[in-house]
């Protein structure tokens, strides 16, 4: 009777063992996100600056001068969650944030996303498969216009399915530029892979990465310029920064540490 | 339909466009929602032409997941067909060599244009998929057409509408078709599958030509364990002795190269289908605890019964 107990878990045991690697790998990574998610919003509250000073121990002297630095020109930080679409998310909070103060801009930010679906179905996207997505960007813009408060915005971006929506719209509009640019765009690509297939690879699905290639195509995409704070382990105790496109008057601000973007505020 | 789901939900919104999309069968494909399920749907494809499938009529369920699109859909083969496992998920998924992953603005359409255009490839020995001779996969690709589905009702040859020879691929099956090539399948084992697989284990011999996933929580995959588990060995059974009834399982008549690859996973003379036992044991545990300690009961009873009868004498305490 002992042994008709033990059978099926020691068939569970051996189901476990035999998993595959993929499979255990995926099973990890999906572990790893539901901890992150648990102790990160998806955006969080505006914070005070000094909060970063706590993410480093104080003999960190690199990274404290750093944040040092960083106090000059920007007082309060809003943090993202850790989940690879932080760049994306991180941009669209700020950027719509900004809007609820700048009608002209949002007038043309409007438009131009209004018309933004239209040329990636022109480039082949399938219109009844990205239509939702764009149909979510249009509602975010529209809380801004119809004088949304801040609130209204963060509970939206906290609303996983409104929030992922925007990311892959928001995914699916660098890809199409990167795509529309392949000429220019194809001399930074690594691996020896197309535009197209670095599109499919790196830029459409959820939670892959975004490098400079990615910020620069988004920002030309939308024409908004973002600047990125960048604080890393390197020498020198000042934060560099970038703005994309070189040149512009940056609206957005976004501080890089390796792997994560965080929104910036003056 | 309408009224069941909440249309607010994204996932819900999109099947309902992508069953007006899918409305109508195509030359090559045809899928629609169950009745009461818009979350598994039924499909047929048609074998590609110029490929040992030329003239095969499958049959599958998608299983699409509560956070579709976010996450892709499942695809499982009842049709025996050669070249996947019947009644085993076949996965849009992630692998380290294949580093496509599913993109939400994929569709069911694009799930189905990979299918087909991933049959004449090469299995390789991954689990779910086979590597049967032609002459197998034709004989099976003929067969396919009597298959007839019990929750569809829809005799193959009428699913899909007829080839025309100057058919033209549409606009749409171009730009899918692009992107099936991105794809990359593999398979992955039910909560089902992986019972009757328990028994298969210790053939296996590397681990990462399994595809094993811990019990998922879906409640799709979740659904009905014993219908799940006892669809394949029935949908496999074959159906060259009685044509129009497909269903009834028999001890099909294997090649000695089926026969090699299909022994490992089944015993050779099961006493009942293999499915129901699983079922039988996973959910009447309780139950056959307590009949062994009946038998034993019993057991003591007529053991002491023959002793008084003999008029031995007990010389032990019971």
């Amino acid at each position: 009777m002992a042994e008709e107990q033990q059978d099926p878990s020691q068939g569970d045991m051996e189901g476990v063992n035999c998993l595959a690697y993929d499979e255990a790998i995926m099973a990890q990574q999906d572990r790893i996100q539901q901890e992150i998610a648990t102790s990160n919003p998806l955006v969080s509250d505006r914070q005070e600056l000094s909060v970063l000073n706590k993410e480093y121990a104080l003999d960190d002297i690199v990274y404290q001068q750093k944040i040092k630095d960083l106090h000059k020109k920007y007082s309060y930080i809003r943090k993202t969650r850790p989940d690879g679409n932080c760049f994306y998310r991180a941009f669209g909070f700020s950027h719509l944030e900004a809007l609820l103060d700048n009608s002209k801009e949002l007038h043309r930010f409007k438009a131009v996303a209004a018309k933004s679906k239209l040329d990636l179905v022109t480039q082949g996207f399938t219109e009844f498969t990205i239509e939702d997505f764009h149909n979510t960007f249009m509602d975010l813009i529209e809380i801004v216009e119809k004088q949304g408060t801040i609130t209204d915005l963060l509970n939206a971006f906290n609303d996983q399915s409104t929030s992922d929506y925007l990311v892959v719209y928001l995914r699916l509009l660098t890809s199409g530029y990167l795509q529309r640019e392949g000429g220019f765009f194809e001399h930074f690509i690594e691996g020896g892979r197309s535009i197209k297939e670095f599109c499919q690879q790196e830029v459409e699905p959820m939670s892959k990465e975004s490098d400079h290639i990615h910020i620069i195509a988004l920002a030309q995409a939308l024409n908004v310029s973002i600047l990125v704070e960048y604080m890393d382990r390197g020498e020198g105790g000042t934060v560099n920064h970038h703005v994309f496109p070189e040149g512009s008057d940056p609206h957005v601000y976004l501080l890089y540490r390796p792997g994560h973007y965080d929104i910036l505020y003056k | 339909m309408e009224s069941k789901y909440n249309r607010k939900s994204p996932a819900v919104k999109r099947l309902m466009k992508e069953a007006a999309e899918l409305r109508d069968p195509t030359e090559h494909y045809h899928a629609q929602p169950l009745e009461d399920n818009l979350f598994e749907w039924h499909f047929t494809v048609r074998g590609p032409p110029d490929s040992d499938f030329d003239g095969g009529i499958y049959h599958g369920r998608i299983v699409l997941p509560p956070e579709y699109p976010m996450k892709p859909p499942s695809i499982i083969l009842l049709t025996p067909n050669g070249r996947f496992e019947v009644g085993k998920k076949i996965c849009l998924s992630i692998s380290g060599h294949h580093p496509e992953t599913w993109q939400p603005s994929w569709s069911i359409r694009t799930a189905l244009i990979a299918i087909i255009g991933f049959m004449p490839t090469r299995g390789e020995g991954a689990i779910g998929s086979l590597d049967y001779t032609p002459e197998e996969r034709k004989m099976l690709a003929k067969k396919s057409q009597d298959y007839c589905c019990e929750s569809c009702g829809i005799p193959m040859k009428a699913a899909l509408l007829p080839l025309t020879s100057n058919s033209l691929p549409s606009e749409y099956d171009r730009k899918d078709k692009e992107l099936a090539k991105q794809i990359s399948f593999k398979a992955e084992s039910s909560t089902s599958s992986k019972s009757n697989e328990m028994q298969v284990l210790p053939t296996i011999a590397s681990p990462d030509s399994t595809g094993e996933t811990p019990p998922t929580t879906e409640n799709q995959a979740a659904m009905s364990v014993s219908e799940q588990a006892d669809f394949p060995s029935r949908a496999q059974t074959n159906p060259s002795e009685d044509t129009s009834q497909p269903t009834p399982p028999t001890n099909r008549p294997l090649s000695p190269r089926q026969r090699r690859a299909q022994q490992p996973r089944r015993p050779a003379s099961p006493v009942y289908p293999q499915g129901q036992h699983q079922a039988d044991r996973t959910n009447h545990l309780g139950s056959a605890i307590l009949i062994v300690l009946l038998t034993l009961a019993l057991a003591a009873l007529i053991f002491r019964r023959v002793y008084l009868a003999n008029e031995y004498k007990f010389d032990y305490e019971l």
